[in-house]
Order: structure tokens, then C-alpha cells, then sequence
């Protein structure tokens, strides 16, 4: 039986305009992410790896070739078509976190849900359910300024998996951690990959992720520079379990 | 529905921020409620007045100048004529000298004839024209001082040298001006010893139809005598007493239009940098999967809570300041005891809305349709 891919691009370039100056991002890059994995993409500042990420995510447009995620092909969906396949297929995990200051860690995660429809009790049950996955089910009405940075990071990673979607894809998300925190996160989405199966495409400068991921895709000057095996041995999964 | 409770957790984000922007938009339509206010009393007094079948017959050479009082008659005799009654203006104050209102004596013969809509009950009338020192207070003076129905007072004169005491028999209601008293002019001409002028008279003709030729004949009547006169409709008089303000009401309506777009402004300011520092969410929700028609709806919903908060506010603030302030100054006459009116209510909560839809559209737009990826970059 044919592998199916979570992430398929064939061929992609995505070019930027800075003034008079043409930056390409991306070039003719061709990558196949096959479903459930744990992949990081890595390499240098610049080298298209943020880039790679926002189109998986359907939050940017390739300039040329083909982009299909989830089986789905949205090289050529509209902005409003986007948003509502992103609603449905992708969770998302910024860096920053970027949680609403003014909603509580249960509104927060709820949010993705507004967009289902779910009953109040139903969105509900399942903020309660994602909240418990990531250890706080006891921190459901602080506010994000009550929280710690790798709490903050947590909730930002049940927002992304709330909605039960088939991609996870987490932009630097150990980034703005200390070292103990981001491995605390590391393990909870390797952690979500194994029990949930849901593919994770993780870009990172973090060195540990290696540690974590199954694949790893190095970007340089937005080509592929290779494509690594991560060092996530069954010792280290049976570890974290 | 469900975004509604969104739109109120935004508006606590920076609480005394939305509480000064719904303060000023309250004050600055505080204001437009209150100048559009009395432009529209004085258009409607005209209005009401447009129909009237009731003639003003007053000294060609002015107001102050007084006429005889023997033209009564004659004008009972003019054709189309239904009823005369003789008016002067007493000017009397009560008790202190800021305790103005229009006090007139008239004849009392004919005052439900002439004043119908004045919802004179028929008991008051009759008392009226049974007690010499009878009179008919506006509900808004009695209101003012406290008056009761049977009770005596005292005005005192300013023009005559002399004071009156007064019996109240009746309230003015219907159309009649709220702040006016009317007493007896025979009781006035007996202190006054005689006099025989009178100020102005008072014509009702059968039908509107009649009014133009009537009005005619009284001039007529009285050309090229010690006294002419000038007849003009009840509009007409009215109007000439409210073109005496034009000028302010059309000052209060271009300030009102100034205080509007002036907080349009600021309300424009307000929302721009709130929108402005919410780019990031906009694009952090936008990536999420809500659509850009949501966001927008759910910001402007939320600019115009603002803004009709603050309308109901201003409007409250306004129809509670004439309520316990009324404007009982002699000189306002018709167009004293000012109220906010339902159709001032209605344009100043559209201008609210307008101030809140308006003011936040464009930076609400502009950030709703902003690259995400550029939007989520300012962030990192």
C-alpha cells in the first residue's frame, strides 16, 4: 500500500519582493512528510525554514510549484477557503505563544472551537480534555500573565491540538524557554506524536530536538541541504513514556 | 452568538481606556443632544402652529407699541371673525428676580373658544371667568414653584408699578406653552386705572382658508389711524419671535456638527492604536482559522458598543439636565422647558453608531486583510 504523505511539496519556490530586491526563500524545494511522523526542519537564520512551515500551514502562498498537506492539495485555495481548511487540519504553535492577554487559559484553548459546531458543553469537555493532556488542568482560569513562559507554551499547544487536527506545526517553539522548559515541551510533543499520532513538523534551532524527531530536513539558502535521521532511539521514546 | 462574549472580554483589555472613550463620545453627544435640542423645539412649535386658524394683531410700528383698546369691536365685526381677545404683557416676576415666566393678562370671555387646544378644563374655564383675580399657570411654572390649584400668590409688576395677587384656578395643558400664566386684563386694567391700550389681539377666523383675507381686511380696518396695525398668522408671529435665535440655532447645529465630527476624530485615533497593538492577535486568530469578515465584524461590534454606550450615556446626561434644568428665563417664551425629543434620541444614537462603525472600519480593515506571515513576524 502507497505511503500517504501529511506534507507533500514537489518543486516549491517561493520568492519574496523587498523593494527592488528579489529574495527567494525558497527554492525548488521537493519534500515528503508521510503521516504520524515527528520531523524538524533546521538550518541556519535565513534559510527558508519559517517560510517551509507557513506554507504547510496554508498561511502563505508558494510562487510556483505544489504544495499538499493532509492529502490535500491548497497550492490554489483562497484566502477564505485557507482559513477554513486551517481551522479544520492545522494546529498551530507560535514561538511567542501568542495567547489572548485578556482571555483565561480555557478561553485561549477554547477559541479554535468557536469555529466548530460544537455546543458550550461540548467545547467545553474537549478544552478540558486538551488542557489535562498538557498538564494543566489545574490552571484553566489563570490568565496568560499567570502563568510561566513553558505554561504559556503549553496552553498555546492545547489550542493547537483542541480541535483534533491532523498537522501540528510548531515555529521555534523551545525558542523563548529555558533549557528545562523546552525540554519539557520536546517531550510533550513527542508525547502527542506517539499516543495521539499526529504528524508534527516542528521548525527549531534547538539542538536537543534531534534528540526527539525522526526526520530531520536541512534548509540552506532555501534548498534542501539533506535530509537526516533524528536520534530518537526506542530507549530514549521508552524514556519519556 | 458565540462571539458576542469576545467582543466583551476585548473591551476589558485596557478598562480606562474604553471607559474614556465611552466618556467622551457620552459628553461630546451630550452636547449635540442638547444644541440640536431647542432647534427642533422651535421648527416644531412652527410646525404645530402652521395650521392654525388663530390671528396675531399687533402695533405696525412694533411690539412695544400699544393700541386702543377700543378696536376689539371692530374686529368682532369683520367678516369670517369667530372670536377676539385682548392680550397685554405683564412681565411680573415671583418672588425673586430670576423667577421669570411669561405672565399675560387676556380678556376671559372667549378663551376656550380662542385657545381650544389648550386642554382648558371646563371647570377651570369657568372659574377663570368667575373670579377676577383668577389665572392659568403652564404645568412647568406650577412644577417650578411648587404651586398648587387653589392657592393665592403674589406676582410682582416690573412695567406696572403695582403687584398682583392671583387666585389659581386651572393648569394649562395641550399645546399651550408650559411655562405661561394668564390671568384676567380687566383685574389688570382695574389696578392699572384704565388705561385702554392693549398690547395685542388675539384673532380666531372660522376656518384656515379664511386667514390670508382676514388678515387682510384687519389691516385695512385700521390703515391711516393713530394706531396701525400688522396681522400675521400664528406662525408667522411665532416665527418672528423665533428668528430673534436663528442665529444661535444655527451656531448650536454647526457646533453640534463640529463636536461630532471632532470625536469622530478622536474615536478614529482611539481605535487605530487599539487596533494597532492588537495586529499580532488579529493575525495569531486569522491563522487559527477565523475568517477576516469574523475579526471585522467582531471589532467593529465592539467599537460600536463603545460608541452607543457612550450615546446612551450623552443622551441620558442630556434629557436628565433639561428635566431638572429647564430654561424657565422669561426671554425663552415659546421655546422655554426644552425637552430632548424621541427623534433627537434617534439621530444622536445613529450619529453614535455611525462615530463607532465609521471611526474603527478602516484600521479594522486594514488589519484583517494584512499578510499574517507579515503580521506574525512583528511579534518575533
Amino acid at each position: 500500500m502507497a505511503e500517504r504523505y501529511a506534507v507533500d511539496f514537489e518543486h516549491v519556490t517561493r520568492i519574496y519582493r523587498r523593494d527592488e530586491f528579489e529574495i527567494r526563500a525558497l527554492d525548488d524545494v521537493t519534500v515528503k512528510v508521510p503521516e504520524g511522523r515527528f520531523v524538524a526542519i533546521m538550518g541556519p537564520s535565513g534559510s527558508g525554514k519559517t517560510t517551509m512551515l507557513n506554507l504547510i500551514a496554508g498561511i502563505d502562498h508558494a510562487t510556483s510549484g505544489r504544495v499538499a498537506v493532509g492529502g490535500e492539495e491548497i497550492t490554489g485555495m483562497k484566502e477564505s477557503q485557507l482559513a477554513g481548511w486551517r481551522a479544520r487540519h492545522i494546529g498551530l504553535i507560535f514561538q511567542f505563544y501568542n495567547l489572548i492577554p485578556v482571555l483565561t487559559a480555557l478561553e485561549n484553548v477554547e477559541l479554535p472551537l468557536l469555529l466548530t459546531p460544537l455546543k458550550k458543553t461540548e467545547r467545553r469537555a474537549h478544552v478540558e480534555a486538551a488542557l489535562r493532556a498538557v498538564g494543566l488542568a489545574d490552571r484553566m482560569g489563570h490568565y496568560p500573565r499567570q502563568l510561566s513562559g513553558g505554561q504559556e507554551q503549553r496552553v498555546a499547544i492545547a489550542r493547537a491540538i483542541v480541535t483534533d487536527p491532523s498537522i501540528v506545526v510548531a515555529d521555534e517553539p523551545t525558542g523563548d524557554l529555558d533549557a528545562v522548559s523546552a525540554e519539557d515541551i520536546l517531550n510533550l510533543l513527542t508525547e502527542l506524536n506517539r499516543q495521539f499520532h499526529k504528524t508534527i513538523v516542528m521548525v527549531t534551532h534547538d539542538m536537543r530536538a534531534e534528540r526527539f524527531v525522526e526526520t530531520i530536513f536541512r534548509l540552506d539558502k532555501g534548498v534542501l541541504a539533506g535530509v537526516e535521521a533524528g536520534k530518537m532511539t526506542e530507549v530514549a521514546v521508552a524514556a519519556h513514556r | 452568538m458565540k462571539f458576542v462574549w469576545l467582543v466583551f472580554k476585548n473591551l476589558t483589555r485596557n478598562r480606562r481606556r474604553s471607559v474614556l472613550t465611552i466618556l467622551s463620545i457620552a459628553v461630546s453627544l451630550f452636547i449635540f443632544c442638547a444644541l440640536a435640542s431647542v432647534p427642533l423645539v422651535a421648527r416644531r412649535i412652527l410646525a404645530d402652529s402652521a395650521s392654525s386658524v388663530r390671528i396675531a394683531c399687533h402695533n405696525k410700528a412694533g411690539l412695544a407699541y400699544p393700541m386702543p383698546q377700543s378696536y376689539k369691536h371692530r374686529i368682532a365685526g369683520i367678516p369670517h371673525v369667530v372670536a377676539v381677545i385682548s392680550q397685554n404683557w405683564f412681565g411680573g416676576i415671583y418672588d425673586e428676580v430670576t423667577d421669570q415666566f411669561p405672565n399675560l393678562a387676556a380678556d376671559p370671555e372667549d378663551i376656550e373658544v380662542m385657545w381650544p387646544d389648550w386642554g382648558l378644563s371646563r371647570e377651570a374655564v369657568d372659574q377663570f371667568k368667575g373670579l377676577r383675580t383668577a389665572c392659568l399657570v403652564g404645568p412647568s411654572t406650577m412644577k417650578e414653584f411648587h404651586w398648587q390649584i387653589g392657592q393665592q400668590i403674589m406676582l410682582r409688576g416690573t412695567i406696572y408699578p403695582f403687584n398682583l395677587t392671583l387666585n389659581i384656578v386651572g393648569v394649562l395643558g395641550g399645546k399651550a406653552p408650559p411655562n405661561f400664566m394668564l390671568f384676567r386684563r380687566d383685574y389688570l386694567e382695574e389696578l392699572a386705572g384704565e388705561t385702554g391700550y392693549v398690547d395685542n389681539y388675539w384673532v380666531r377666523v372660522d376656518e384656515a382658508a379664511s386667514v390670508p383675507k382676514t388678515m387682510a381686511a384687519l389691516d385695512q380696518e385700521f390703515a391711516n389711524s393713530p394706531a396701525e396695525t400688522l396681522s400675521e398668522s400664528e406662525a408667522s408671529f411665532l416665527g418672528n419671535f423665533i428668528d430673534n435665535y436663528r442665529i444661535f440655532f444655527q451656531l448650536a447645529e454647526m457646533l453640534g456638527l463640529v463636536v461630532i465630527v471632532t470625536i469622530g476624530l478622536v474615536a478614529a485615533n482611539t481605535a487605530a492604536m487599539s487596533i494597532r497593538e492588537r495586529r499580532t492577535e488579529i493575525a495569531v486568530m486569522r491563522a487559527i482559522g477565523f475568517q477576516s469578515g469574523t475579526i471585522l465584524f467582531m471589532i467593529l461590534s465592539e467599537s460600536l458598543l463603545v460608541a452607543l454606550i457612550g450615546g446612551v450615556l450623552g443622551c441620558g446626561a442630556a434629557f436628565l439636565t433639561f428635566k431638572f434644568f429647564s430654561i424657565g428665563a422669561v426671554a425663552a417664551g415659546p421655546l422655554a422647558n426644552v425637552r430632548v425629543s424621541p427623534q433627537i434620541v434617534a439621530e444622536t444614537m445613529i450619529l453614535a453608531a455611525l462615530i463607532g462603525i465609521v471611526s474603527a472600519f478602516v484600521p479594522a480593515y486594514s488589519a484583517t486583510r494584512r499578510n499574517i506571515v507579515e503580521a506574525l513576524r512583528m511579534v518575533a
